[in-house]
């Protein structure tokens, strides 16, 4: 900052010297220089124009579906203060509207999943709101408590290490499936697992033999590394004779069974 | 001349000045006591209660946490038929226990906003559903072709934030073709309004604030319908986004100016609905959207 009040005195001075001796002309194209400088230093800084704080909203999208991957000591840089978030905002923008992050890899709304991670349109919303809006800190009253953040983490750890323990292809009763696949008996689904999937856009569904069609899942950009499952928000019910259908050529598609209780 | 010199000088310094304090006059969020928020249009604050001055909805002491609610879609007789009507069954479930929701906010008049948008974009309707007695929003539709079919529906439960939620319904058949989308600016005639569509900047980039301009002609006899000058719905050409937006500014003359951020470099259709003397206009056009540099 004083680096910039001194920048910006030396030019008024330059300007306040020039205007006394050169020619009108040459004046004002100075002075328009000097202005354009002037705007191009005040863009330097963020301007805030938005009333999205990291205290009172993005902290809490943050911990309840980024921070089980981005903490300290996990496999992702830490976005858990606001100092490390902020020289990340506008990458974060672009990740969250390309839905690459959080890494999911299905569009939202086709199937119902429990462990959905994809961030809903609301908090897309402020997220863009506050990366454009000169990302403002906010006020400390505003932060999570303790035990609230304790328990968006909770929220979010889940989805990272619970769920993939506990649904894996080597489930019992999980079928792997290529290409086109008749069920022989009646399935109970309670969720799918995906292996090498190529890049691009799938929509797998089931083709029940009354001919309803059953949104399965429609991936989007996922990725092998990603590892966890799409688990069903109720355990859908796939008669005999039903068609599971879309699954892209070298893809697997694991059918994981409901658990029996 | 010495005044035109003064002026520049004058400029410069408030550069300066600005450039020292990026930091502009604070936001009601950023003042101490209570916030009251419109919870459609998150980003209208205010320090008093009152009304959203974009939307009209009474603005809410406090910030609820955003929560997403289930929304169970079930549509009967299975299988659907096209041309034939279908009973589309909405329970809103909470995201704790999964216990059925029975107490709404009225959102633009109505508790519950429906848009449907077929997979070729071809279909567009914006309805509402009505809450009936065992506490689910109905609605009789007849799907008229086969293929896939994006449902938006837009509710607010008591307590918590305003839902929008994707549902996704397949109607046996063959599926038409997808969309495929060019540049269409042109104004369109719609029921007894013509609409005009400029934008800034002039193709909008993804990730960054596109001002949509529209005009109305004859804009003489223009209401608000459902509580807004004006509702838009955004659907990209693949159908994974879909963006309701209400105008930006709006006072009932002749441009309604919305302004939409595109999340990603594709094509979007976007549907624009006005009302004039009784008569709900819908008019769409055809927006490619460039990533930043391209």
């Amino acid at each position: 900052m004083y680096q910039c009040s001194s920048t910006i005195s030396r030019k008024l001075t330059v300007l306040k010297n020039n205007l006394g001796r050169s020619s009108v002309k040459r004046q004002v194209h100075f002075a328009c220089i000097v202005i354009i400088g002037m705007c191009a230093l005040a863009e330097a800084h963020d301007i805030v124009t938005t009333p999205v704080t990291w205290d009172r909203e993005i902290s809490r999208i943050f911990y309840s579906r980024c921070v089980a991957c981005h903490r300290e000591g996990s496999r992702a840089f830490s976005l858990m203060q606001y100092q490390e978030t902020f020289p990340w905002r506008t990458a974060i923008k672009e990740e969250v509207l390309e839905r690459r992050m959080p890494p999911w890899g299905a569009v939202k709304g086709f199937g119902d999943f429990r462990n959905d991670q994809a961030l809903t349109p609301e908090e897309l919303e402020l997220l863009t709101s506050w990366s454009q809006g000169g990302s403002p800190e906010g006020e400390e009253k505003d932060f999570p408590a303790k035990d609230k953040l304790n328990e968006m983490m909770k929220e979010s750890a889940w989805f990272d290490a619970e769920a993939k323990a506990s649904h894996s292809a080597r489930q019992p009763g999980a079928i792997a499936v290529k290409g086109d696949f008749k069920l022989v008996k009646t399935f109970n689904l309670d969720g799918l697992l995906a292996k090498s999937v190529p890049p691009g856009s799938y929509q797998i569904i089931a083709e029940l033999p009354d001919g309803r069609i059953e949104p399965l899942v429609w991936l989007d950009d996922y990725k092998e590394q990603f590892g966890h499952p799409f688990l069903y928000r109720a355990p859908l019910e796939l008669p005999a004779g039903t068609v599971i259908s879309g699954i892209p050529p070298g893809a697997t598609i694991f059918l994981l069974p409901e658990e029996k209780k | 001349m010495r005044t035109v010199l003064g002026l520049l000088v004058l400029l410069v310094v408030a550069a300066a000045v600005s450039a020292q304090n990026p930091v502009i006059a604070p936001l009601p969020s950023q003042n101490a006591g209570s916030v009251y928020i419109c919870p459609m249009d998150p980003d209208v604050r205010s320090n008093s209660p009152g009304n959203c001055a974009r939307c009209g909805m009474a603005l809410v002491a406090g910030l609820p946490d955003p929560v997403e609610y289930h929304l169970h879609l079930d549509v009967s007789p299975k299988p659907i038929k096209t041309g034939q009507p279908a009973d589309l069954t909405f329970e809103v479930h909470d995201p704790w226990k999964d216990r059925p929701v029975t107490n709404f906010q009225i959102v633009h008049e109505k508790l519950f906003h429906m848009f449907v948008v077929s997979q070729d974009l071809q279909v567009f309707l914006h309805n509402h559903p009505t809450l009936g007695s065992d506490k689910s929003f109905h609605y009789q539709y007849v799907f008229p072709k086969s293929g896939m079919y994006r449902i938006l529906g837009d509710f607010y439960p008591d307590g918590a934030t305003p839902q929008l939620i994707t549902k996704t319904v397949i109607v046996p058949g063959p599926a038409p073709k997808p969309a495929s989308l060019m540049r269409d600016y042109s104004p369109k005639d719609a029921e007894n309004m013509t609409v005009e569509l400029t934008t800034d900047p002039p193709q909008p980039i993804s990730g960054f604030k596109s001002q949509m301009y529209f005009r109305v002609k004859p804009a003489e006899g223009l209401e608000k319908y459902l509580a807004a000058w004006g509702h838009m719905l955004a659907a990209s050409d693949d159908l994974i986004d879909m963006i309701h937006e209400h105008p930006f500014i709006a006072d009932g003359g002749p441009q309604i100016q919305f302004n939409v951020i595109f999340p990603r470099a594709r094509a979007y259709r976007v549907w624009v609905q006005f009302q004039r003397k009784g008569v709900v206009n819908t008019a769409y056009f055809d927006i490619p959207v460039k990533a930043l540099g391209q």
